[in-house]
């Protein structure tokens, strides 16, 4: 996939491939995050960093991320200098070296990495949120992987979790920013990405349960209590369900005047902040609200989200919230069409997935939202029964 | 890129820049306003960020919901913050909604209500979030610096204040602050897609005349105060949060840029120093890099570094050794040209949205320094070679500050090492 930015300074080059956390096996736990680092650590041709030299000397720069879906390993890079760093970048990806000493040197990285999370409660919180609600599902486990999986990884069974991911209808790249003299497509035609083999077996995926419940956790080092909960909605592939999401999270607690902010932090005064993030997830969408409030606030908090929750129901939302939210859902997806970065990853994730809408249909699926609609197909998702709520309190 | 920069004065002393650019119709305003936290008058440390944290609940014939409704009602963003040096007022709008809220940028400064209720409930939210930034063990061994180099100084307090100064602030304070925007230095910065009558739209806010205020001049900012060398706080963290630093010079001043490529080479990308020998030769940590603010006064310049408790002795004794090298060893020629390349690679990656170069030219503006400054910077930085900016380091970076922050165990390893190193002291 290419888009032309014409006024972008930088082109992103963006591969995705299908191999996040939940394609790993028990025994994998781990497995896709640390594979991700250990990229970075050379191919066949590539010796360990010669990669981020050669693209940070062009004056580009380049990260990677994994999810519980899906990875992608992105570069930004001046224009002239895309046709070599997009060698270099599939060399990267596609035939990494993973090497014994390399391995053994990051897993020590990794195992920091994963200490450095646990010392911020408000990750564990999340975290354990997630287990209680997603039981056994990958969504409920850690991207990270878990500390003695990780200390029992070898490289050969990276190299087959490696094989057996990174294939021909499991990955796509995509490409934004200022093309005009570029052919990168005649380019990526005699690339190793299009020798590439597609997989033997379809993956299969597992829809995400979410148990309602609910729990309190004891947390050292916190200093104020939280309010956690998560709910379900459909999952990615209905995109227009996922605008939907986003209009209902926005309208409940986005700004000063969504129901939420306005009801706990502005008038009753209960919260530091409230948030209800919206994760866009291939099996199932998740959403998860949290509230940071003073522990002994709690139990009013927790009633307060209940009754604003259960409010919309008995008083559906008025087409101004409605307005209100589009607004910023709309504006918020043109802004973020302005740096080649965000462009190229909204291409790549949508193609990877099968989507092949254009950039400009998510702005018409909002409209095609209202508040009858919301009421109808949404709202009742996203009940205080239908939750898992986790209440964090110091220790 | 085709940009074209306009520049004038708006009645009453305020200059104006606007960066008209092509592309997506989108407008983004920056008014810095000189005087933040650093400015904070004496026994009111938090006060520039609860008044800046209060301009949008409430200006002109708006109260705070209809100032919010509006706002986001149009789908746009409105933020104001105070950092150490100002107070930014930011709006992210479609450039058609820009009649009805650019006239709120200079409202805002100009009439705030500045209503007890609301600064009653700004002042609690931050107090809160006071305490919750203590759950990080980044943030206080990052407060812990700050008071190693600030002291009670002008830069040693987080924006948000001190606990008991904080609760102390109301309308009186906060009045005699606000009256006071604009007349330390001022600048407007609007880019992207902008409409035509853009001097008369924001004029609306003022009651369409004039908004009294001056330009940014160029002066020094706060100094560094050095307190003391070492200091270590306890918490039951899995690792030890480790941050060695000095506060250094101004943005602009003559070694600021040598600083710069040295922040470059140690802390950019996966190719620097510190990523390659802490995390990629021995693997130590996952997160390291260097911190180095652009600052009207003396900017600090922060190695950090987290590890595991038990490996508490290896990274203060790596940590310390980079520190000495940078100072005993001029960068190779390859080293000095990479840092020189991924300077110009931030300058682009700096350049890429409206808002980001709204943000850039405001603050240089904001800092008294002259609109082509980042362009004559990638020109200065040409002309640098590894002397100069070995001798940069030699004169700015020679006593560093330790600050530790973990486990008992840990911090006493990490304080051993200290005390046998050359920089210990």
């Amino acid at each position: 996939m290419e888009l032309d930015l014409p006024q972008a300074p930088l082109i992103c080059l963006d591969f995705w491939c299908r191999a996040g956390s939940a394609t790993e096996t028990g025994r994998e736990s781990g497995l896709a995050h640390f594979l991700e680092h250990m990229v970075f650590k050379g191919s066949e041709h590539l010796p360990a960093g010669a990669f981020d030299q050669r693209v940070e000397a062009l004056g580009g720069s380049s990260n990677a991320a994994t999810g519980f879906d899906d990875v992608h390993y992105h570069v930004l890079i001046p224009p002239e200098a895309a046709p070599e760093a997009l060698d270099l970048l599939l060399d990267l990806v596609l035939k990494p070296r993973l090497a014994e000493d390399d391995f053994a040197m990051e897993r020590q990285v990794v195992l920091e990495e994963l200490a450095q999370s646990e010392d911020q409660p408000e990750e564990v919180a999340f975290q354990d949120l997630l287990r209680r609600a997603c039981a056994d599902h990958a969504y409920g486990l850690p991207i990270l992987g878990r500390r003695e999986a990780l200390e029992g990884h070898h490289p050969e069974a990276m190299a087959a979790f490696h094989h057996r991911h990174y294939r021909a209808d499991r990955c796509c790249l995509s490409v934004a920013g200022p093309l005009a003299g570029l052919d990168l497509m005649a380019q990526l035609e005699a690339s190793p990405l299009a020798r590439l083999n597609a997989s033997t077996e379809a993956a299969a995926m597992t829809p995400v349960p979410l148990h309602a419940g609910e729990a309190t956790l004891t947390l050292p080092r916190l200093e104020a209590a939280r309010l956690l909960m998560a709910w379900r909605l459909p999952g990615a592939a209905d995109q227009e369900a996922v605008m939907g999401g986003d209009l209902l999270t926005t309208l409940l607690a986005e700004g000063r005047r969504s129901r939420l902010v306005e009801r706990l932090r502005e008038q009753l005064r209960l919260v530091e902040s409230i948030d209800l993030d919206l994760n866009v997830l291939e099996a199932g969408c998740l959403v998860l609200l949290e509230a940071v409030c003073e522990v002994e606030q709690l139990p009013a908090v927790e009633r307060e989200v209940r009754a604003v929750l259960e409010g919309l129901l008995t008083q559906p939302p008025q087409e101004a919230e409605v307005e209100r939210a589009r607004r910023l859902v709309s504006n918020g997806y043109r802004f973020s069409l302005e740096a080649p970065g965000s462009v190229a990853a909204l291409l790549g994730n949508s193609n990877l997935w099968g989507r092949t809408h254009d950039l400009d249909t998510p702005l018409q699926w909002i409209q095609r939202w209202d508040a009858e609609r919301l009421t109808r197909q949404l709202i009742p998702l996203l009940q205080p029964d239908q939750a898992f709520t986790l209440r964090a309190v110091p220790a | 890129m085709s940009a074209a920069l306009e520049q004038r004065q708006l009645p009453g002393g305020c200059p104006l820049w606007v960066l008209h650019r092509p592309g997506p119709a989108i407008l983004s305003a920056k008014l810095w306003l000189r005087g933040g936290s650093s400015a904070d008058p004496s026994g009111q440390r938090g006060a520039a960020q609860l008044l800046a944290g209060v301009l949008s609940r409430g200006c002109g014939e708006l109260s705070g919901e209809q100032l919010a409704d509006l706002v986001e009602g149009c789908g746009a963003g409105l933020r104001c913050e105070a950092g150490e040096d100002g107070t930014l007022v930011s709006l992210k709008c479609a450039s058609d909604d820009a009649p009805l809220l650019l006239p709120l940028l200079l409202q805002m400064v100009h009439s705030p209500w500045l209503v007890d209720d609301q600064i009653a409930l700004e002042r609690q939210l931050n107090l809160q979030t006071l305490q919750r930034q203590r759950e990080d063990p980044f943030q206080l061994s990052h407060d812990q610096l700050r008071q190693q180099l600030y002291g009670d100084g002008p830069y040693g307090h987080d924006p948000l204040g001190v606990e008991p100064e904080l609760e102390g602030l109301g309308p009186q304070q906060l009045s005699s602050l606000a009256a006071g925007l604009g007349h330390q230095g001022s600048v407007l910065v609007l880019a992207g897609v902008v409409p035509a009558d853009v001097d008369s739209l924001l004029l609306a806010g003022v009651g369409g005349e004039a908004w009294g205020a001056t330009a940014p001049q160029r002066r020094r900012g706060p100094t560094g105060q050095p307190g003391a060398a070492i200091a270590s706080c306890t918490d039951e963290t899995e690792q030890l949060v480790l941050m060695l630093g000095c506060s250094t010079v101004p943005l602009g001043s003559p070694q600021a840029l040598a600083l710069r490529l040295l922040q470059c080479h140690l802390g950019v990308g996966m190719s620097s120093r510190l990523f390659v020998a802490l995390r990629e030769e021995q693997g130590l940590a996952y997160d390291v890099g260097v911190h180095q603010p652009a600052r009207l006064g003396d900017a600090p310049f922060v190695f950090h570094l987290s590890s595991s408790s038990e490996r508490a002795e290896l990274a203060a004794e790596a940590l310390l050794a980079e520190w000495q090298r940078l100072l005993e060893t001029p960068l190779s020629g390859d080293e000095l040209q990479l840092a020189k390349a991924k300077f110009r690679g931030q300058e682009a990656m700096g350049r890429q949205t409206s808002s980001q170069l709204a943000d850039r030219l405001a603050l240089v503006l904001g800092h008294g320094l002259p609109a082509d400054f980042a362009d004559r910077c990638l020109t200065d930085a040409d002309q640098l070679n590894a002397d100069d900016l070995q001798a940069a380091a030699q004169q700015l970076l020679s006593q560093p500050h330790f600050s530790l922050c973990g486990p008992s165990a840990a911090l006493k390893a990490a304080e051993a090492v200290w005390q046998r190193h050359p920089l210990g002291r």
